[in-house]
């Protein structure tokens, strides 16, 4: 019996010769006999979908609302923004999980595996911006991850700094300049006492090409 | 996924979003489930998911595979609804961080979903009733009122084809 068989043998029954790979297959088994692989979405969801999409006739673009053009010295009073405004927290928004804006997020030649999004809202206080990725490595010791708009001027600002153990939570971020003018998402590598500036050890990279504000 | 019906999904085409939804409303409404638990609660993060998924499908970057775009605007969709409800539940502590259950394995949910609907479907339904309702070869036999070695036959080909399919969770 080839490895293959043997494999397939011990995915279908659990049992028999053990694969190298029998973690793995206990944990597709286990997935197998869960409910929740094999149910349907019931038949309304994607009614409730097209008639929405129906509704809106194609994705909404919507331009932000107008705020003064920002300079460079915004790289230091984005960062202080960044962090008075998560001191302020983080309760009061996202009531509505539509309403806000996605955006791709690829890895790049240095975190090949990443991938996820970025959601931003516009609110009182700045943008809120959430990363929820995968395939991110963890921050090597001595070293953390940095976020960062881009304007296409070639202005960074920082939106706060985060370290991404397995299993993280999504990270939280905050700009006080507007996406707008700074379409650009950057996250970045930085080592520890190495100053503000953004190293160019970029990890992953999206950008705002239509502002969708639902 | 075509390319083709990706591309028209990435200019707002509404035609492509069914094809999408065809595709992927399994694996999205499963992963849902292993967060939420409950498939009212799935089906309104599994709606969510592909209107945001439509709305932003402009930044969708077709070089890059689908799969894990819609996994993450599926999977932070869902923990939105499950902290929400949570803070609801808990609304005396709302300080209190509140994880989703089964955060561990979404991703193999998804992918184990999205495995499971590209098979042929008499080889998912042998598969489904082995592993979900627990039946022997011989019973399945006699459900479905075919010879055992049958369904030995095509058990055989869906478990390796799903090895096939799932091959790149080796690289995770």
């Amino acid at each position: 019996m080839g490895s293959d068989d043997i494999r397939a043998s011990y995915l279908a029954t659990g049992s028999g010769d053990s694969p190298a790979d029998r973690e793995r297959l206990d944990l597709i088994r286990g997935v197998l006999a869960e409910g929740a692989a094999w149910e349907e979405p019931p038949e309304g969801v994607v009614d409730g979908l097209l008639a929405t999409i129906a509704g809106e006739g194609h994705p909404p673009t919507v331009e932000p609302a107008a705020q003064p053009r920002r300079r460079p010295w915004l790289l230091a009073a984005g960062a202080v923004a960044a962090i008075a405004l998560l001191v302020i927290g983080v309760s009061s928004v996202l009531d509505d999980p539509i309403a806000e804006t996605v955006v791709a997020m690829s890895g790049t030649d240095l975190a090949p595996a990443a991938a996820g999004i970025a959601s931003l809202r516009p609110t009182p206080s700045g943008w809120y911006i959430r990363l929820d990725v995968s395939g991110l490595p963890a921050a090597p010791e001595g070293s953390y991850y940095e976020g960062w708009l881009w304007s296409d001027d070639h202005e960074g600002v920082s939106i706060g700094t985060f370290h991404f153990p397995a299993g993280a939570d999504p990270v939280v971020l905050w700009s006080g300049v507007d996406v707008a003018e700074y379409p650009a998402i950057w996250v970045t590598l930085e080592d520890e006492g190495e100053g503000p500036e953004a190293s160019d050890r970029i990890m992953m990279k999206g950008r705002v090409e239509d502002l969708v504000v639902g | 996924m075509d390319p083709e019906v990706l591309q028209r999904f990435r200019i707002g085409d509404e035609s492509a979003v069914k094809a999408v939804y065809d595709r992927f409303g399994g694996p999205v409404f499963a992963l849902s489930m292993s967060i939420l638990g409950e498939a009212g609660l799935a089906a309104d993060a599994t709606q969510q998911t592909f209107i945001k998924a439509w709305r932003a499908a402009s930044t969708y970057d077709p070089e890059r595979s689908f799969s894990p775009w819609i996994y993450a605007i599926a999977r932070r969709t869902a923990i939105d609804i499950y902290r929400k409800r949570a803070r609801i539940v808990v609304s005396d502590q709302v300080d209190v961080v509140s994880m989703a259950p089964g955060l561990e394995t979404v991703w193999e949910v998804f992918e184990v979903r999205s495995a499971l609907d590209q098979l042929p479907d008499e080889e998912r339904q042998v598969v489904k009733l082995s592993h979900f309702d627990g039946f022997t070869h011989r019973e399945i036999a006699n459900l479905l009122g075919i010879p055992v070695g049958t369904v030995k036959s095509r058990s055989h080909r869906a478990h390796q084809r799903l090895l096939g399919l799932l091959k790149h969770l080796e690289e995770m």
